[in-house]
């Protein structure tokens, strides 16, 4: 066993982080850093920038115009990405639906969509979930009726994150209606301006727009646009929620927030001393401190496996768990620190260019929504329940 | 022991309720009141004037018809389950206990306030006072013998809509001096606000003065008697509008749990997920009678007073969590819109952790005064 980084890797390191210091615009890492709404353009323009040089599809294999690198080398990518304050990769194309192309899509489809991703030419979104099929996504009730030369598709997705950014959408749909739910699925491709598309915004708890509900009404999508076979698209949707779950442990992202939690609890006062001077507090941070260290290795220890060939089972389902309860913890401590500074809310705070004085420290505007809206974290991509689930049925034999 | 309210607070309870219920049907009617000018219903506030809402939270011997613990408890457990953001805590409850504890009550003041008509709000915290009841760093001094004030405060609960706001300014001494404290009453129209929404809905404001003229109140160690006595009063207060929220929190996730249909059946016939809500029943359960012994000393000496309602808020803030939380994550999703109540509720119930000092802070307080 070897915990340290070998030179080679560190070497890897210096590279990604002096190319984002390169090319990532300031106004956007400020935007990123300071939590601001980020425009279409602004993730266009990082993606853009990870196309030319090659390094966007880090998941694919290399044949296809993936990156080649190892487990830890992806890890170090993706900690320097965070690092550096750089805009989240929209994952639907290239981490979600590029996999399962490459796997299970027709030569026509690789040919066509494969390089539109590697190229971020379409803006993908994700067709899954449904008002009536959450954790039990099989239950699903859009349906795709076969009219000879197309299908014609009568329902409705939700919590379609950015969909209204997307110019095409992979969605889950009921292709037989008189077998069980999970043999009767069908995975469809179907372009976003097709007549009848229609998407509308939800509003979430922190009052901002980021997830949408997509009504499908008598939507014609050509026939070539199903992956793989009919009724086979539980099998492609659920490894396409293998890659989903990579990466769900959030390791970079609770690195940076534990980081941020020590700056704030030196900022902030109690009895007229540093806040991280109190010893029951700083006991909590330690504890948080802990946790996601060992977390670390855990989620080096299962990707490096998973490098080797062994799929990641139920490991990636307990990382996911583990990696949000760390990740909200987080959020938890930051709005704890804050004390009464958590309680002013100005949503213009959020807007590009907003140069107003904040209320209280820069730093404090986000905190408390942050915190509410990482609420999602341990509901989606398969709720902590679900994982649970999942776990307990692949590992105990009871 | 009786543990049961009178016929009186009975009917007072359910004419409350009754007057909440009709006002505050839905949170759209909320989002309405919210968008006005004052971040509340003025109509609203006269009408609870009427009612007699107002003089519920304070005493017959200042021409209230309440005031005891139980009545504060029992106003602001209702004010919980609507979610009501009028300013029943800043005008409604700090102001007027101050008003009430001076050397020379402010009678006048406080029958203005109960009949709807002033405004006042308690301007105590600043920016880097994390709760404490004697850290104060903004200025009095007197200059031909007027008392003038310099300073700022923050995080003022209507703060923008006060007509006048009491003041708390150091005469002398340290910024963490227990004495030299004084507490002032200023005209509004007088200082500098900046307002804002909080999180969970609510108005308030940072207020900025430059030698501005101010009323001296009381002075020294009544001055910090009254800020003891305010910020215990509303942390009894928020204590009890949490016990409300916590229940609405819980009866809203049965209610889902027993509609929404996942794998064939409603989600809570799943034994896990029963479990966890009987976890948070007991620790409602728990919260619900910390409020009610707080209630029950509020008028007793102030150690007793003080340990009993630190005792309740440090409980509210731990419980206030894990309701807040559970009831996001059993429902899913839909509990992260902003269409669906419930996650209005959870922020105000996450939030009410943030004013008048939270677990951390109420811990503490109860260790000090539960050694002594």
């Amino acid at each position: 066993m070897n915990f340290e980084y070998s030179e080679k890797e560190e070497k890897f390191r210096i590279e990604v982080r002096n190319w984002l210091k390169e090319t990532l615009p300031k106004y956007l890492s400020e935007k990123v850093r300071k939590y601001q709404r980020l425009t279409k353009e602004d993730y266009e323009l990082f993606m853009n920038n990870l196309s030319k040089k090659g390094w966007i599809a880090w998941h694919w294999p290399e044949e296809y115009g993936g990156t080649g690198w190892n487990a830890i080398e992806k890890h170090i990518f993706e900690e320097e990405i965070v690092k550096a304050s750089a805009p989240r990769i929209v994952p639907f194309g290239v981490n979600m639906l590029g996999p399962v192309l490459i796997e299970f899509g027709s030569e026509e489809q690789k040919n066509y969509y494969l390089p539109r991703i590697l190229n971020n030419e379409d803006w993908w979104a994700q067709g899954y979930s449904e008002p009536g099929a959450g954790s039990d996504l099989a239950s699903l009730k859009t349906t795709a009726v076969d009219k000879g030369d197309h299908y014609l598709v009568n329902g409705q997705k939700t919590w379609t994150t950015l969909g209204h950014h997307a110019d095409k959408i992979f969605c889950l749909v009921k292709t037989d209606l008189n077998v069980k739910p999970q043999l009767g699925i069908s995975f469809l491709l179907i372009d976003m301006d097709s007549p009848g598309v229609e998407v509308k915004p939800i509003i979430t708890l922190d009052g901002e727009h980021e997830v949408n509900e997509v009504w499908f009404t008598d939507v014609k999508v050509p026939k070539k646009n199903l992956v793989g076979k009919e009724n086979e698209g539980w099998t492609y949707a659920k490894y396409l929620l293998t890659f989903e779950r990579t990466g769900i442990a959030g390791v970079p992202n609770s690195k940076s927030a534990l980081n941020h939690l020590k700056m704030v609890s030196k900022k902030s006062m109690k009895n007229g001393k540093p806040l991280i001077e109190d010893p029951m507090f700083s006991s909590e941070v330690a504890e948080l401190e802990i946790d996601l260290l060992a977390m670390e290795i855990f989620n080096l220890r299962t990707v490096s496996a998973a490098a080797e060939g062994k799929a990641p089972g139920m490991e990636s389902s307990l990382l996911k768990i583990k990696g949000t309860l760390v990740r909200q913890k987080t959020t938890e401590l930051l709005r704890k620190a804050l004390g009464p500074q958590a309680l002013p809310y100005l949503p213009e705070q959020f807007d590009e260019g907003w140069n107003e004085m904040p209320i209280g420290p820069e730093y404090a505007g986000p905190i408390a929504k942050q915190y509410f809206n990482m609420r999602k974290i341990s509901i989606y991509g398969g709720s902590n329940e679900i994982q649970k689930n999942i776990v307990a049925k692949a590992s105990f034999g009871l | 022991m009786d543990f049961s309210l009178s016929e009186e607070r009975k009917m007072l309870q359910e004419t409350i309720a009754r007057f909440f219920e009709n006002s505050y049907k839905d949170i759209k009617k909320r989002s309405e009141y919210l968008e006005m000018n004052d971040g509340f219903s003025r109509e609203f506030w006269k009408e609870s004037s009427n009612l007699g809402v107002i003089s519920g939270l304070i005493s017959p011997s200042f021409g209230g018809l309440g005031g005891s613990g139980e009545d504060i408890s029992i106003i602001f457990e209702l004010i919980g389950k609507s979610l009501c953001i009028e300013p029943f805590l800043s005008s409604g409850l700090l102001s007027s206990t101050i008003l009430s504890s001076l050397k020379n009550p402010k009678i006048e003041l406080i029958n203005q306030i109960i009949e709807g008509e002033l405004l006042v709000s308690f301007a105590h915290m600043e920016m880097n006072n994390r709760y404490e009841d004697h850290f104060v760093e903004s200025k009095a001094f007197l200059e031909n013998e007027n008392w003038k004030l310099n300073g700022s405060k923050s995080f003022i609960i209507n703060g923008d809509s006060a007509d006048k706001v009491i003041i708390s300014a150091r005469i002398e001494g340290e910024i963490n001096d227990k004495n030299g404290i004084g507490l002032f009453l200023v005209d509004n129209n007088k200082i500098n606000n900046r307002s804002y929404n909080t999180i969970d809905g609510y108005r308030a404001a940072e207020l900025n003065f430059d030698n501005i003229n101010a009323e001296l109140l009381c002075e020294d160690a009544l001055a910090l008697e009254c800020i003891i006595k305010a910020n215990s009063a509303g942390a009894l207060a928020l204590s009890a509008e949490a016990v409300g929220i916590m229940q609405v929190c819980f009866d809203l996730t049965l209610d889902y749990l027993k509609t929404r249909k996942q794998f064939g059946k409603s989600i809570g016939s799943f034994q896990s997920i029963q479990h966890r809500m009987v976890d948070m029943m007991l620790e409602i359960e728990q919260v619900r009678s910390a409020v009610m012994l707080a209630s029950s000393t509020f008028e007793t000496n102030s150690s007793i007073r003080d340990k009993n309602i630190s005792a309740a808020k440090n409980l509210v803030g731990r419980v206030g969590k894990l309701v807040a939380e559970e009831a996001i994550q059993l429902h899913g999703g839909i509990a992260m819109t902003w269409e669906y109540s419930v996650a209005h509720y959870a922020k105000r119930l996450i939030m009410i952790d943030h004013l008048m000092g939270d677990a951390d802070y109420h811990r503490d307080r109860f260790k000090l005064l539960s050694l002594n």
